[in-house]
């Protein structure tokens, strides 16, 4: 997490930044950027394009599995922290049951494993997209701003190994780019 | 161009959620321009009364406070009436908002879209009501700490065997995880209101998007976290209704302990929710605009889910009866026939009429399709569902085993007031939040229009053929006799 | 016109109708035959063995009602699966509706299975015997419920039910097969409603009736949910075995796809958490109120081997499952749900064993050639009639509107 601007080499150029005018010329473009070799690359869309993930070639997600071991971790909290206070840090005798009744733990134990899961997922999430970061070069473009409303773009990193003004530009015009623009850093 | 009306009873094909074909761009124009305009002269209406209410809900609490729990109407044996019937009644309107966004976002629902965001933040300010009563009723509020497991100068810990510290943890957890559920959905919506703002507005919701750029390598993992955390959400929502419900089913208490409580509870509760959904929507929608996004097909499949719900809780009512009956047991017999002849027999028929009778008009396709027999059928369930919690725990406790403990509960003023007060603290919440917040969830509508599709497919075309070119049990067996 | 995909993403662009019935000659067409051999054999035989004294004939009935029970809790599963899909307007379950609607059709047939149990009412249930009855005021009290004719009638009366809407539901499913009209799917989904009541009411007294009253002094309001839910989770991994079975076989392998097994291990995680839900709800308050007529109950089924039994049922009906179902690729994954379907049939049956059993062997659990004989009986006659269900219409619903919808479904 980058709070106020994300961590990127020095440059003067960020990169460029393309629009499309639809989902479905954005699919076809993503192949063609993928399927060129780009790396350090990005789609940005106003709502998540079904099928978009697979053609960036993204890799599935870590994320159920932060999740999965923190919600382990809120089960094994509840049964321990109960567990031991009732058994051996304040034992009482309730109705005759005995100090360590598993079945009366069972509700915290779960409650706490899905809050577990719940953190897990949410601040997982926020640490592998690297939220909050505040500031970012793409602001920067005018275009950029109908990306949270209706407006579907790719842009490609300077940093890319394969990236060149000239060459990236045309292939993002010829894959269907209506707006090509080359964003300062 | 905009229709109201999407209800073609089509099968071959989904009929538009959203109608009128509007762009992404209107979308977006629907739900963030009432938020660029100073509220209306409807919202303040709505909006004052509610805060004056709050005021109440203050001065109630307050004067609890200074004089304590005797302002109540609560005596010896009914030490549980408005206090407890409140809570469980608002932790049960809450989860018709988890249901919606979590459960039906798993089955792949997608008219859902239209109406999570509200419903969402309608559990939020129903948790927070909840979540009075039972603070607020310990009658030493200034040691409610002690429910907390931290170590202290006493060395002393909760008792972990008693459900009311279950439901400490159940509904707080269950409000921390809805808060993270609102706001974790609201993100892209709040991105999009941000770059639409000036000023010192557009600082706040850039703070508050977390600098949300709609980056896919982002999406990808937040879609993965929106899944996760409706996967979690959803037995979550059944788990803290029936823990609310193990505070009466855990006991001995004839119309208490009974091992349906918990799914019957559940029901009741998703039951309640979505009535006051709809009881919020058909006013909303028509404030904001938004009947082409809030159609009367999301409210035909509201009723039919508050019909299915109704009738669970009907199920339950019946067959709690028939075993009170099969048991043998007396007190448990006579707690049914005391509920309903007995001297809270008024409240017993409000809550079987207005539970299970009134909703059987859901039945009705013309019913369903009316905005204003939804509104009351609405109300009358929320009424119903309050007098089930008022009987369940009132009738139980003021004539159980013993006939020279038994006595009446008459709710005092300030019992009344509490709950009025209550209705203040939720409705004030929901006009700020229709006032600050985008209150559809825009991202998930504009996914669901046609025009957001990326790549389609053709189905294959089936061919139906003759009678004579189908094989019949008896040619096939002919074909192998041969 | 293009002959069948190899892509399983990519469904082919034609299916004919015909491609779509049990093919000449395909080893599936002997399932009926197959299946009456079981059921000679194993009904034969355990009437044969039972009969011959009063121990044995105790233990018959029993082990008979185990595995009449368990076959008729799938079939059950099978109308509720249709039902629920007609009244949601499901579309991606099309494609394996009709194999729950062969399910169904068993539910006719079941009836008869049940028939030789009615002569063993005096072996099962304690409130059948008047002298019993005389000397116990509980029982007394139960008597205008508890009483032979009465339960007779009822069972009656539940089949009639259950054949009624089995037929109907299954007719009008195969005459759209004919007609491709869009009003037959608008009346299903009407029908479905009061389906889905009249399916509530029947399946929960019908629990009360056959196995809540093998203890006629214990009651619990949920039990009707808990026979429910086990037959839920029986259904869907019955479903989902027979939809890879037919994949296996060379039926339908361009129509059901990793998709549509996916949402049916979907809903087999979801239930095997409700029924766990259900099963614990109910252990739980028992446990707590700690009332002596609601614990007697699990107090046989917590002591001697019965202890074991009922761990085995918590760990393997759901805690194994719920971690093995997590993963998103076991549940696409045909091997990997095939085995947790089939783990959770077992698991299932031990489950009805368990709810059984304990009223005739107090003591521990007792395995013997009856309950196997019963059990591969029970088995065959599903069987037969699932197997004649099977051959005499299309394998799935190919005139039903949404078809094209179930065939293109994808997993988001």
């Amino acid at each position: 997490m980058a709070l106020l601007r994300p961590r990127l080499p020095p440059s003067e150029r960020f990169g460029a930044l393309a629009e499309f005018a639809t989902p479905a010329a954005l699919y076809r473009a993503c192949e063609g950027v993928r399927d060129a070799g780009y790396t350090r690359w990005d789609a940005h869309a106003p709502f998540p394009v079904h099928g978009l993930d697979r053609a960036m070639g993204l890799r599935a997600s870590r994320l159920p599995w932060i999740s999965l071991v923190l919600a382990l971790g809120g089960a094994a909290t509840g049964m321990g922290l109960q567990g031991w206070v009732s058994a051996i840090a304040y034992p009482l005798v309730i109705s005759g049951k005995p100090y360590f009744s598993w079945p009366a733990f069972v509700p915290v134990t779960f409650e706490l494993a899905v809050l577990g899961g719940a953190l897990g997922a949410v601040f997982g999430m926020l640490a592998l997209n690297q939220l909050p970061t505040l500031y970012h070069p793409l602001f920067g473009s005018a275009r950029f701003e109908r990306a949270s409303d209706d407006g579907f773009f790719i842009s490609i990193e300077s940093w890319d190994p394969r990236f060149d003004a000239e060459r990236t530009v045309e292939l993002l015009r010829r894959l269907g780019a209506t707006e090509v623009e080359l964003v300062a850093s | 161009m905009r229709g109201t009306h999407n209800e073609s009873d089509a099968v071959d094909h989904r009929p538009p959620l959203i109608l009128g074909g509007p762009s992404f761009h209107d979308v977006t124009e629907a739900v963030a321009s009432p938020l660029e305009r100073p509220p209306t002269r409807g919202w303040w209406l709505y909006f004052l009364p509610s805060v004056g209410l709050l005021g109440l809900l203050g001065v109630a609490v307050g004067w609890l406070f200074f004089e304590g729990v005797g302002v109540w109407g609560l005596n010896n044996p009914v030490g549980w009436a408005f206090d407890i019937t409140n809570f469980v009644f608002w932790v049960g309107i809450g989860h018709a908002g988890t249901l919606i966004s979590a459960i039906l976002f798993l089955f792949r629902q997608k008219w859902r879209t239209s109406i999570n965001r509200s419903a969402e933040a309608m559990t939020i300010f129903a948790v927070m009501c909840a979540l009075i009563f039972p603070g607020i009723h310990v009658g030493r509020p200034w040691v409610a700490y002690w429910m907390a497991p931290v170590p202290n100068q006493m060395g002393m810990w909760p008792q972990f065997r008693s459900p009311l510290m279950w439901d400490v943890f159940a509904v707080s957890i269950y409000g921390t995880v809805s808060a993270l559920f609102w706001y974790v959905g609201m993100i892209p919506d709040l991105a999009t209101v941000r770059d639409r703002a000036h000023g010192r507005r557009r600082m706040i919701f850039a703070v508050l998007a977390l600098g949300w750029r709609g980056s896919m390598r982002h999406w990808h993992h937040y879609e993965k976290a929106y899944l996760i955390l409706a996967g979690l959400a959803t037995p979550l929502v059944l788990s803290v209704h029936s823990i609310v419900s193990m505070d009466f089913a855990t006991s001995q208490l004839p119309g208490w302990h009974t091992t349906i409580f918990p799914p019957y509870f559940v029901a009741g509760a998703i039951f309640s929710g979505f009535a006051m959904v709809v009881t919020l929507m058909v006013i909303t929608r028509r404030a904001f605009g938004l009947e082409h996004v809030i159609t009367m097909k999301h409210f035909d499949y509201m009723a039919k889910i508050m019909l299915v719900t109704g009738m669970m809780v009907g199920y339950a009512y019946a067959l709690e009866f028939f075993i009170a009956w099969y048991s043998g047991s007396a007190y448990e017999l006579f707690a049914f026939k005391n509920r309903a002849f007995g001297p809270y027999a008024w409240a017993y028929w409000t809550m079987v009429s207005c539970n299970v009778l009134l909703p059987q008009l859901f039945w009705f396709k013309k019913v369903r399709s009316s905005l204003t027999w939804l509104f009351a059928l609405s109300i009358f369930v929320n009424i119903g569902m309050w007098f089930e919690r008022f009987v369940i725990i009132v009738t139980s406790l003021h004539r159980d085993f013993l006939p020279a403990n038994w006595f009446m509960f008459t709710p005092t003023f300030w019992d009344v007031a509490t709950m009025l007060g209550s209705f203040g603290l939720f409705f004030t919440m929901f006009c700020l939040f229709v006032r600050f917040l985008p209150i559809v969830a825009t991202a998930e509508v504009k996914s669901v229009l046609p025009q957001a599709a990326a790549h389609a497919r053709t189905a294959p075309r089936v061919e139906l053929e003759d009678a004579d070119a189908l094989p019949s049990a008896s040619r096939l067996a002919r074909a192998e006799a041969e | 016109m293009s002959g069948p995909s190899h892509d399983p993403a990519v469904p082919a662009a034609e299916l004919r109708a015909s491609a779509l019935w049990l093919p000449a000659g395909h080893p599936w067409r002997r399932l009926p035959g197959i299946g009456l051999a079981m059921a000679a054999a194993g009904l034969g035989g355990s009437l044969a063995f039972g009969l011959a004294d009063p121990a044995a004939r105790t233990q018959l009935w029993h082990s008979w009602l185990v595995g009449a029970l368990f076959v008729l809790s799938v079939a059950l599963g099978g109308l509720f699966f249709v039902l629920l899909q007609h009244a949601t307007q499901a579309g991606w379950s099309v494609v394996v509706r009709r194999l729950a609607e062969h399910a169904m059709a068993t539910l006719p047939f079941l009836a008869l299975l049940f028939v030789p149990l009615l002569f063993g009412l005096g072996d099962l249930f304690h409130w059948s015997h008047a002298d019993a009855v005389a000397g116990d005021p509980l029982l007394t009290h139960k008597r205008p419920y508890l009483n032979v004719p009465f339960f007779v009638l009822r069972t009656a009366a539940y089949f009639a039910v259950w054949s009624a809407l089995a037929i109907w539901f299954g007719r009008q499913s195969r005459l759209q097969d004919r007609s491709g009209e869009h009003e037959t799917t608008r009346r299903l989904r009407r029908a479905s409603a009061p389906g889905l009541l009249l399916f509530a009411l029947t399946v929960t007294f019908a629990a009360f009736d056959w196995l809540m009253s093998l203890d006629p002094h214990w009651y619990s309001t949920i039990f009707g949910v808990y026979f429910f839910s086990g037959s839920t989770v029986g259904i869907l991994a019955f479903l989902s075995l027979v939809a890879i079975a037919a994949r296996r076989a060379g039926l339908l392998s361009e129509v059901i796809s990793a998709e549509h097994l996916h949402d049916l291990g979907k809903l087999l995680f979801a239930f095997v958490a409700f029924w766990a839900y259900i099963g614990f709800s109910q252990f739980f308050l028992v446990w707590y109120g700690n009332l002596p007529e609601e614990t007697g109950f699990f107090a046989v089924r917590l002591s001697g081997s019965w202890r074991a039994a009922s761990i085995l049922l918590a760990v393997g009906h759901f805690v194994v499952p719920f971690f093995f179902l997590l993963p998103r690729t076991i549940k696409r994954h045909e091997g990997a749900l095939a085995a947790a379907s089939g783990w959770l049939l077992l698991m299932h049956l031990l489950d009805l064993h368990w709810l059984v059993m304990p009223n005739l062997h107090a003591a521990g659990i007792s395995l013997g050639l009856l309950d196997g004989a019963a059990l591969i009986g029970s088995v065959g006659a599903f069987l037969a009639a699932f197997g004649w269900s099977l051959r005499r219409s299309a394998l799935v619903p190919i005139g039903d509107p949404r078809l094209p919808e179930s065939l293109l479904f994808e997993n988001p």
